[in-house]
């Protein structure tokens, strides 16, 4: 047996030479940190999920109609009629919201530990392009079943365009091919969603991984592994703190893949809608053009982006501007390693500005993903109402309709929070520009303690 | 020495993983939690005995109107655990064969002219509304001459629909509140129905439960096969743990 | 580095068992996709038992109805186009149904008539050569494709031909004889095809 697959193998190297060294060069001897922790999972997850979304979606695509009138039925069909297609959708739509949960996580980690500085702008911007695309592709999958949200959604988004000066108008109705979200929209969505956009996607991800090997990993202490000292017990002329990728970090990412199918069965098997929040109530009543849903906001990995369009009121008579912010918070993450001019790369050595602007950065990112989904007006509201008694009183309440309303509050609030996550890139420029930060020490080698 | 280092990482790992399901099962029933004031419906769809009885006031009460146009007769029989025949001769009582599909037999125009409106199909109506809101909604019935139909529901005002259920219920009544004449204070029964108050609950409760069944026949399956499919996968997770730490004993 | 001692055994055995388990839950989850390819509720309902109402067939005549989309004969076969049968044998590649044609007929349909009731025919109406539809053509008379014809089926497609039981003759294209469906009377006027009769009890 053995016998076959080496000449198996020496037949196939004597044809393509050049395979197995590069299955080496990114596998058994490219040399990875050995001090990655917890925050070093979400890169091989987001494949795991991507490789999910790719097949279930395949599957999907064999009983899904892609027309105004028969996507809803189709979608239905699948979920009681087609043999296990209840799971095969369930996997397709938990893992599209599992898919921004892991590529969220894994951005954090490039900005906790600096991944993004010289010389890995370009894995940076690639993993950019790769949530741009992404999220392009989540929102027309969205569109696809056609429910009352996909409808509307797709409405809000696409009307979106509709604020660029002069063009607008006619970009609106060019991208729907009709003058209300319509069958040719749902159509052409779906001709993007299941073949255009996956095919750019897989692109850009063998582009990102290939940039990361060209200059090797970051890891928590930010150390350039490669300029620290040679020699393991693999080889001697390779960085003393690298390890070969396989098999130690195929089986430690092999364990972080268990631990994530289990929280995903979790979700797939007992509660695939997550409360409204992966599938939304909404959307299981059919696209109707004449009654827009009460709670009409998009799928939550959308709504910070889309509070920061909500909380930049229009002015100079175009809603163009919040528009502008929505793009710009996504524009700003891209420049991002040309802002941060700081000397040290992991948050570990970083200075305490550094670390407090970070978790700034965190909590306006949620506090926006809750303003977006419009449930902090009601919040604050709730909890300053026993506070200050005398705001309780119904007829008081009544009267002062700025103190009263839950609007009110969700502006208030959500404004600070756009201004916090602008504020994190204007001061992290400033901060790193005029020498203000007072960094520690970095280690010359990387800590690890093992046992 | 060692050991009491790997135990030590074994305990904050398990302690990790609670922590996450803990915060899955948090989140989640915080958020069925959410709907606002609506008395719980207590619905159970793995009660078979429920389901049935539920089955047989919708096809009593309800098909005469409503469809379940995505429920098949068959699929009925064999999640309700009915035999072809009892569910041919007790609920399907408009002639279609038993793979077909529930669809009233009330044409769309009476509908439409009974009602305002033609009545919706109701396969999907817990998925959008959701249970407690069904079970309020079918609970919340009262008289009210000013509405064409003579009568109004306090938790979907103005609805255009009469209170299917009435001889059960009896009839209610409702007192507004003293500030906002729109408003239901609370509702009284004025006369009672062929069904005492607590029967009542329950008989919604299974109809509720059956609507329930019918937005997501596969809830049924996903949880019976889920159970198995989080055990192999805790396994699986538990071995890949152990190869780990087996190969990076090598790493210092 | 240099007291540490790597147990290959344990390292061995460690990965088959991880290997071996995740196997098994690849297959297990491949399992699904695999059955969502069969026929849905949807198509099994559509393919459901039909019942067909023979009452209005005169003798001579065929009628065609649909079950699982197939084309389904009934023939209510005259008496001269019974007795016609037995003289066809010599001509036929499997007259008795018993060699190359055992399986195209139900046990209680393998008689000389092919059928429960002698004059019932219930044949599917596809080709046993490419699928094509034959035409009924149940007037004895010369045809120009055969000019001792005793009625039956003709295939326009590549000419086979079928005598007034679904039997092929030789020296057509067509292999086997016509296939016999499941199929019960449930009443003298109505036949159920798609049901064995002891299924129907």
């Amino acid at each position: 047996m053995a016998n076959v697959f080496s000449s198996i193998g020496n037949w196939v190297n004597e044809r393509a030479p050049n395979m197995m060294p590069a299955y080496r060069k990114h596998m058994t001897e490219y040399y990875a940190p050995k001090n990655f922790n917890l925050w070093y999972y979400f890169g091989s997850l987001a494949i795991v999920v991507l490789v999910n979304q790719i097949v279930t979606g395949i599957f999907l695509t064999m009983n899904f109609k892609p027309s105004a009138a028969e996507a809803f039925n189709s979608v239905e069909y699948i979920m009681r009629d087609v043999e296990w297609g209840w799971l095969i959708r369930y996997m397709h739509s938990t893992g599209a919201s599992l898919f921004f949960v892991v590529v969220f996580l894994h951005m954090f980690r490039g900005l906790l530990y600096g991944s993004y500085h010289k010389p890995r702008e370009l894995v940076w911007l690639l993993g950019m392009l790769i949530f741009l695309v992404l999220m392009a592709e989540a929102f027309m999958g969205y569109v696809l079943p056609w429910g009352n949200m996909s409808f509307w959604g797709a409405k809000v988004i696409i009307s979106l365009f509709g604020t660029i000066p002069v063009i607008g108008n006619s970009l609106v109705e060019w991208i729907m091919g009709d003058f209300l979200p319509a069958d040719a929209t749902i159509n052409r969505f779906f001709a993007l969603h299941v073949i255009a956009l996956p095919l750019v996607l897989l692109l850009l991800v063998v582009l990102h991984i290939a940039a990361l090997h060209e200059v090797g990993s970051n890891n928590p202490d930010g150390v350039e592994i490669k300029k620290g000292p040679k020699g393991n017990r693999w080889d001697d002329h390779k960085p003393a703190d690298g390890i070969p990728f396989h098999p130690y970090y195929t089986v430690k990412d092999l364990f972080g893949v268990g631990f994530f199918l289990t929280i995903a069965a979790f979700i797939i098997f007992f509660v695939p809608t997550f409360g409204g929040w992966f599938l939304e109530h909404d959307n299981f009543i059919p696209a109707n053009n004449l009654v827009t849903p009460t709670h009409i906001k998009p799928s939550w990995y959308f709504t910070p982006f889309y509070a920061i369009l909500r909380m930049i009121p229009s002015f100079f008579g175009t809603a163009f501007w919040g528009v502008l912010g929505m793009f710009g918070a996504i524009a700003l993450l891209f420049v991002l390693p040309w802002i941060d001019k700081g000397k040290v790369r992991s948050v570990r050595y970083r200075g305490t500005g550094y670390k407090v602007a970070l978790f700034a950065l965190a909590f306006s990112f949620i506090g926006l993903a809750l303003v977006g989904a419009g449930v902090v007006g009601e919040w604050v509201q709730e909890i300053l109402t026993p506070m200050l008694p005398p705001l309780s009183n119904a007829a008081f309440w009544k009267d002062s309709p700025f103190w009263a309303s839950s609007t009110f509050w969700e502006n208030l609030v959500g404004r600070l929070l756009t201004a916090m996550y602008f504020g994190y890139f204007v001061f992290l420029w400033a901060y790193t520009r005029f020498g203000w930060e007072k960094t520690k020490p970095v280690p010359d080698r990387v800590v690890y303690d093992h046992d | 020495m060692t050991m009491t280092k790997r135990q030590l990482l074994m305990k904050k790992y398990v302690s990790s993983i609670a922590l996450v399901f803990g915060l899955l099962v948090g989140a989640t029933s915080a958020m069925a939690s959410e709907e606002g004031g609506l008395p719980s419906a207590g619905t159970n769809v793995n009660d078979q005995a429920s389901l049935q009885r539920g089955a047989k006031l919708f096809f009593n009460y309800c098909v005469g109107c409503h469809s379940l146009k995505y429920v098949r007769y068959s699929r009925i029989s064999e999640d309700l655990g009915l035999s072809e025949k009892e569910v041919m001769d007790n609920l399907n009582f408009t002639g279609d064969k038993f793979g077909d599909p529930v669809i009233s037999h009330m044409p769309e125009a009476s509908g439409r002219q009974f009602f305002g409106k033609a009545p919706p199909d109701l396969s999907l109506e817990v998925r959008a509304k959701g249970a407690d809101w069904v079970y309020g909604y079918l609970n919340s019935f009262y008289l009210d001459p000013s509405r064409p139909v003579g009568w109004n529901n306090a938790v979907f005002a103005n609805a255009s629909m009469p209170n299917p259920l009435w001889e059960l219920q009896g009839l209610q009544t409702a007192e507004m509140k003293a500030d906002d004449k729109d408003a239901v204070e609370k509702l009284e029964l004025s006369q009672p129905g062929k069904l005492t108050p607590a029967q009542f609950k329950q008989a919604t409760r299974d109809l509720t439960s059956f609507l329930e069944y019918a937005a997501e026949p596969a809830a049924l399956q996903r949880q019976r096969y889920g159970i198995w499919v989080l055990l192999f996968l805790a396994g699986f997770t538990l071995l890949a743990y152990t190869l780990k730490k087996e190969y990076w004993k090598d790493v210092h | 580095m240099a007291n540490e001692v790597v147990d290959h055994g344990r390292r061995r055995f460690l990965t088959a068992t991880t290997a071996v388990v995740g196997g098994v839950g690849v297959v297990a989850a491949v399992v699904p996709f695999i059955k969502s390819w069969e026929p849905s509720a949807r198509a099994k309902a559509a393919g459901a038992p039909y019942t067909a109402d023979i009452s209005k067939i005169e003798a001579g005549q065929m009628v065609t109805f649909a079950w699982r989309s197939l084309p389904v004969f009934v023939v209510n076969r005259s008496k001269t186009q019974l007795d016609a049968l037995p003289s066809q044998d010599g001509r036929l590649v499997d007259p008795k149904s018993d060699s190359g044609s055992a399986e195209q007929q139900p046990k209680y349909a393998q008689n000389e008539a092919r059928s429960i009731k002698p004059e019932w025919l219930v044949l599917v109406g596809l080709c046993t050569h490419l699928g094509c539809v034959p035409d009924f053509v149940p007037v004895m008379k010369p045809e120009p494709f055969d000019p001792e014809w005793k009625g039956g089926f003709y295939c326009p497609c590549h000419k086979s031909r079928y005598d007034m039981a679904g039997r092929v003759y030789q020296g057509v294209p067509a292999p086997k004889n016509l296939l016999v469906p499941p199929h019960h009377f449930v009443d003298d006027t109505h036949i159920q095809i798609g049901v064995d009769p002891k299924e129907a009890g």
